[in-house]
C-alpha cells in the first residue's frame, strides 16, 4: 500500500536567477551607491561599508571600538539621545567591524527614509567618541571578553587563527585584558578621520527604494568631503607560527574544542568555487561526510563544520568541533581519516550529484529577497569582483569533475601544513 | 497584511497557506502540538530526543536528508515547552518533495535501537556544549524548577538531567510517536512560490491516507498561585556575578499578554532601555541586562537576566533593577516612550515578514492558538496598550511574593 512512497517525486532542474539587475550611482563626491530595487515590503536595508577594517589597526580593538562608539554622542546629539531617537523609529542598526571592512547596516520603515539619512550622518561622520561613553563601553567590554574566554571554542578559535596568521598580524592578533585600557577618545578620532571618509563610502541599498531616493542619497552624503590625511602603507606580514599542534587545558571543561586547518586562497582564485564545492561535501552541510562520520554514526558531537573563508590578503580553511574530552583523539583521528580519502578516492556520481543541487539550492536561497541579494552582492563587491562571480560557481557546481576535486583536496587540504589546535 | 487560506484534511490535518509569487522558494513549517510539557517527569527531554530521532529515515525512505538535498532544499527542526516544529525550504519547482518527505515520516518512522543510541549520545553531547561547558549555561535548568512547583514547565526542553535521556527505551519513543505524531495534532503551513490550490492537491495526496490516529489527552497539573518570594544562590566557576529574576504571568491568550510583551521591550527593547539606561549606562552596575517574556501557551515567566561588573555587589544590582520595576508601579509612561515601544515593534514586525519561513513559523504557532488571523492583528493589538495597562499590570504581577531570583555567583577560584 505504501510502496509509492518509495519513489521520490521527480526532481526538477532549477536555477538561481544570479544575474540581478542592479544600479550603480555615484555621489557628488565620489560615494558610490548600488541599489538592488526589489521586495514585497515597504522596508529597506542600507549598507554603509568603508575600508575601515581589523587590517587598518595599530592597536588590538581600534577598528572595532571606533565602530561601536559611532552612536555614543555626535556634534548634535547625545548617546541616550541619538539611541532615543533611533529606537523611536524602530530603526534596527548593526555596527559591524569585520577583518577588511567596517561599517553598518540599517533597517528601517521606507516612511522614516529621510529622518534616516540625517542620524546616518551623524553616526558615520560626526561622532564625538567622549571619554566617558568610551569607559562605559571599555569595562562593559572587558567583562564580555572574560566570559567568553571561558569557553573552549573561543580558546581554539582564537588560537587558531593566532597560529595561522601569525600573533602580529591583525587577522590573527589575539586581544588581551590590558588591551581595553588603551582605547582613548584621540586615537579612535584620528582611526576615524583616516578610514570613514565621505568620499570612500560605499552604500548598498536593498528593498523597496523611492523613487527619490537618489535625490535624497546626493543631498545627505553627496557634498560631504573630509581633510587629506597620510597613512602609512601597513608593515605587517602574515607568518604562520611554527609549532603547528597546540592543546590549551582548560580546567573542568567536560568538552574539547578542535580546530584544524591553514590559510588558504581566497575568492579572487580561479580554485576558489571549486574549494567551495570541495568544503561543503566534506563538511559544509548536514548530510557532509563529517558529520555523517562522526555526528551520525559515533555520536561524538552535536556538530562538526567545515568552512572556506575569504580575506582581502589571504583566506583560510577551518574544521571545528567540539566534542566530550574522552573521544577527542580519535574525533581528530576520523578528520584527519576523512581529509585522506578525498586524497586518494574520486567522488562518487551519487554523492556527486547531491551535493550539486543542494550548493544550487543554497545559491537560490542567497538570491532570495532583496536583503539576501545586498550580502551577496557586498560578499563579493568587497574582492572588487561582481555577480560574475556566481554565475561561475553556478558553472562549476554544475560541471565539476571527480578528478578535479581529488586534484584540489590534494592541493588545499595538505595535512602536513595543518595546524591543530585543541582546547579542553 | 499576510494572505492565507486554510484547509482541513478528514484525518484532521490542518493546512495553511500563503501565496508569495515574488521568492524561488517553498517553505514549508510542520508543528506537532507536543513539547516537553507533555513528557513523563521522569522521562524528561523525551520530545526533544525525539525530534532528534524523526531524522532517522523510514523503511520507504532510509535517509530523510539525501533527498531533500537532492532538490535543493535544507531543513531544521526545534523543540520547546509546548511544541515541536520542522521547517524546509526547497526551490518551489520540487515542493512536492517536501510533502512527500514529511508525509512518510508523519506516516511511520523507522526507529532501531542503534539509531536511538546514537542520537542520545548525539543529545548527551548537545547537553554539555549548550548547558554544562559555558559560562552561565546551567542558569534556566535552575531557574525554572525553582519558579515553578507543579507545571511541566518546571523542566527544561534539553531536560532535567542526562540521566532521563539514557533511560529513554525504544517503547518508550514508539509511545510517544503514537500518542502525539498523528495528522490531528498536527500543522502544516506552507508559504511562497505556490498556488494555494496545488498546495492543497498535494498536501491531500501525500497527507491524506495517514491514519487519523487517538490523541492522547492532555491532562497537565496547574501551577499554583506563588505566594511567596523564593531566592536560590549558587557559586560557580565564573568570571562575575549574574543575577535571574522572574515572575509569572498569564497564558498566552491572556488580556495582560501583549502589556507584558510591552512592559518588557519597554525595560529592554533596544539600546535605549530603560534597564540598560539605568543599569549598564548610568550606573555601571551591569554589563548587560536583558528582559523578556517567555511567551509560553501556557501561563509563562517574565524573565530579567544580567551580568554584573566585576566587583558589583549582587545585592546591591538585584535592589536596583528592583527600583526600575517600582518606577513602573509609581508613574505612568509618557506617551512618546510608549509611542517609542510600539514603533519598534511594529518595525521588526514587518521585517520578520520579509522571510517565507518566518511566515509559515507564524502561521502555523497562530492556528494552533485558533486563528491565523491573529497574525495581522499582532501590531494593533501591542498599539492597543496604554500607559494604565503597563501600570496596572506591574503592580498586579510584578511583586514581591510572585518573584523568584536566583543568585549565580562567581566563585572566588
Amino acid at each position: 500500500m505504501t510502496g509509492f512512497r518509495r519513489i521520490q517525486p521527480q526532481v526538477y532542474p532549477f536555477d538561481a536567477r544570479v544575474d540581478v539587475p542592479m544600479k550603480l550611482l555615484t555621489l557628488g563626491n565620489g560615494a558610490s551607491v548600488f541599489l538592488i530595487e526589489t521586495g514585497t515590503e515597504e522596508i529597506m536595508r542600507i549598507e554603509f561599508v568603508f575600508r575601515a577594517g581589523m587590517v587598518q589597526e595599530y592597536l588590538p580593538l581600534l577598528a572595532n571600538s571606533t565602530n561601536m562608539m559611532m552612536t555614543e554622542g555626535s556634534e548634535n546629539y547625545t548617546a541616550e539621545e541619538l539611541n532615543n531617537i533611533l529606537d523611536y523609529y524602530g530603526i534596527f542598526l548593526n555596527m559591524i567591524t569585520e577583518k577588511d571592512t567596517a561599517g553598518l547596516i540599517v533597517y528601517f520603515l521606507n516612511k522614516h527614509f529621510e529622518k534616516v539619512l540625517e542620524l546616518l550622518v551623524e553616526i558615520l561622520f560626526r561622532p564625538e567618541f567622549p571619554e566617558n561613553e568610551l569607559d562605559i563601553l571599555m569595562n562593559k567590554r572587558l567583562n564580555w571578553f572574560r566570559i567568553n574566554r571561558e569557553k573552549v571554542q573561543n580558546i581554539a578559535g582564537d588560537r587558531f587563527f593566532e597560529s595561522v596568521f601569525g600573533s602580529h598580524h591583525p587577522y590573527g592578533r589575539q586581544v588581551q585584558e590590558s588591551d581595553f585600557g588603551g582605547m582613548i577618545p584621540s586615537l579612535l578620532k584620528d582611526f576615524h578621520a583616516k578610514f570613514y571618509k565621505p568620499e570612500k563610502m560605499t552604500m548598498i541599498v536593498s528593498g523597496q527604494i523611492p523613487g527619490s531616493a537618489s535625490d535624497s542619497f546626493e543631498r545627505f552624503f553627496g557634498g560631504l568631503g573630509s581633510k587629506e590625511i597620510y597613512t602609512e602603507d601597513s608593515k605587517n606580514r602574515i607568518i604562520g607560527a611554527h609549532v603547528k599542534k597546540v592543546h590549551i587545558e582548560k580546567k573542568g571543561a567536560i568538552q574539547t574544542a578542535i580546530r584544524i586547518g591553514s590559510a588558504s586562497i581566497n575568492k579572487r582564485h580561479p580554485d576558489y568555487p571549486g574549494l567551495k564545492f570541495l568544503n561543503l561535501l566534506l563538511g559544509g552541510y548536514f548530510g557532509s561526510r563529517l558529520m555523517k562520520n562522526i555526528r551520525e554514526e559515533k555520536g561524538f558531537t552535536y556538530g562538526i563544520h567545515s568552512s572556506v573563508s575569504s580575506f582581502d590578503l589571504s583566506g583560510s580553511i577551518m574544521i571545528s568541533t567540539e566534542v566530550g574530552k574522552k573521544n577527542a583523539g580519535q574525533a581528530v583521528d576520523e578528520i584527519y581519516r576523512e581529509i585522506k580519502l578525498l586524497h586518494s578516492i574520486p567522488v562518487g556520481r551519487d554523492e556527486l550529484e547531491v551535493v550539486r543541487n543542494y550548493m544550487a539550492g543554497e545559491m537560490v536561497r542567497m538570491f532570495d529577497g532583496p536583503f539576501a541579494i545586498a550580502e551577496s552582492f557586498k560578499a563579493v563587491w568587497e574582492f572588487g569582483l561582481n555577480f560574475n562571480y556566481f554565475i561561475g560557481m553556478m558553472d562549476t557546481i554544475r560541471t565539476i569533475t571527480p578528478d578535479e576535486i581529488l586534484k584540489l583536496a590534494r592541493d588545499y587540504y595538505n595535512i602536513d601544513d595543518f595546524y591543530e589546535i585543541t582546547a579542553g | 497584511m499576510i494572505n492565507f487560506c486554510r484547509f482541513r484534511l478528514d484525518n484532521g490535518l490542518r493546512v495553511i497557506v500563503n501565496e508569495d509569487s515574488s521568492t524561488p522558494l517553498v517553505a514549508m513549517n510542520i508543528l506537532y502540538d507536543a513539547g516537553s510539557k507533555d513528557e513523563d517527569p521522569s522521562l524528561t527531554g523525551m520530545a526533544h530526543l525525539f525530534e532528534h530521532l524523526m531524522y532517522c529515515g523510514t523503511a520507504s525512505i532510509p535517509e530523510y536528508d539525501l533527498p531533500l538535498q537532492l532538490a535543493g532544499g535544507e531543513n531544521n527542526a526545534f523543540t520547546n515547552n509546548d511544541i515541536t516544529n520542522y521547517y524546509l525550504t526547497l526551490p518551489s519547482e520540487n515542493a512536492e518533495t517536501a510533502f512527500w518527505l514529511e508525509s512518510d515520516r508523519m506516516l511511520e518512522p523507522g526507529f532501531t535501537q542503534k539509531k536511538l543510541d546514537v542520537q542520545k549520545s548525539v543529545v548527551t553531547e548537545e547537553f554539555k556544549q549548550r548547558y554544562m561547558n559555558q559560562p552561565y549555561g546551567d542558569a534556566m535548568l535552575l531557574l525554572r524548577p525553582l519558579a515553578y512547583s507543579t507545571h511541566p514547565y518546571r523542566w527544561p526542553t534539553i531536560g532535567m538531567d542526562i540521566s532521563h535521556i539514557e533511560n529513554v527505551t525504544l517503547d518508550n519513543v514508539r509511545d510517544f510517536f503514537s500518542s502525539y505524531y498523528i495528522p490531528d495534532n498536527a500543522i502544516l503551513a506552507i508559504a511562497g512560490n505556490i498556488a494555494p490550490g496545488k498546495a492543497f492537491d498535494l498536501a491531500a495526496r501525500w497527507f491524506g491516507s495517514i491514519p487519523q490516529g487517538i490523541r492522547k489527552e492532555r491532562k497537565l497539573p496547574a501551577e499554583p498561585r506563588q505566594t511567596l518570594e523564593k531566592k536560590l544562590s549558587v557559586e560557580r566557576y565564573v568570571p562575575s556575578n549574574a543575577l535571574y529574576k522572574t515572575w509569572h504571568m498569564g497564558s498566552r491568550l491572556s488580556n495582560e499578554y501583549h502589556t507584558f510583551d510591552l512592559l518588557t521591550d519597554l525595560l529592554a527593547g533596544g539600546e535605549s532601555g530603560r534597564l540598560h539606561n539605568r543599569l549598564v549606562r548610568e550606573r555601571n552596575l551591569f554589563s548587560e541586562i536583558n528582559a523578556y517574556i517567555t511567551s509560553d501557551i501556557d501561563p509563562g515567566l517574565v524573565i530579567i537576566s544580567g551580568k554584573l561588573m566585576k566587583g558589583i555587589d549582587i545585592f546591591k544590582a538585584d535592589e536596583a533593577v528592583n527600583e526600575v520595576i517600582n518606577e513602573l508601579k509609581d508613574s505612568v509612561l509618557s506617551s512618546h516612550e510608549l509611542e517609542k515601544v510600539k514603533n519598534r515593534f511594529e518595525s521588526s514586525n514587518v521585517l520578520s515578514n520579509t522571510s517565507i519561513l518566518n511566515k509559515a513559523m507564524n502561521l502555523s504557532i497562530y492556528e494552533l492558538l485558533g486563528d491565523p488571523g491573529l497574525m495581522n492583528r499582532e501590531v494593533e493589538n501591542f498599539r492597543a496598550v496604554s500607559g494604565e495597562m503597563v501600570r496596572e499590570t506591574a503592580i498586579r504581577f510584578l511583586t514581591t511574593e510572585n518573584c523568584t531570583t536566583l543568585y549565580y555567583l562567581a566563585s572566588g577560584k
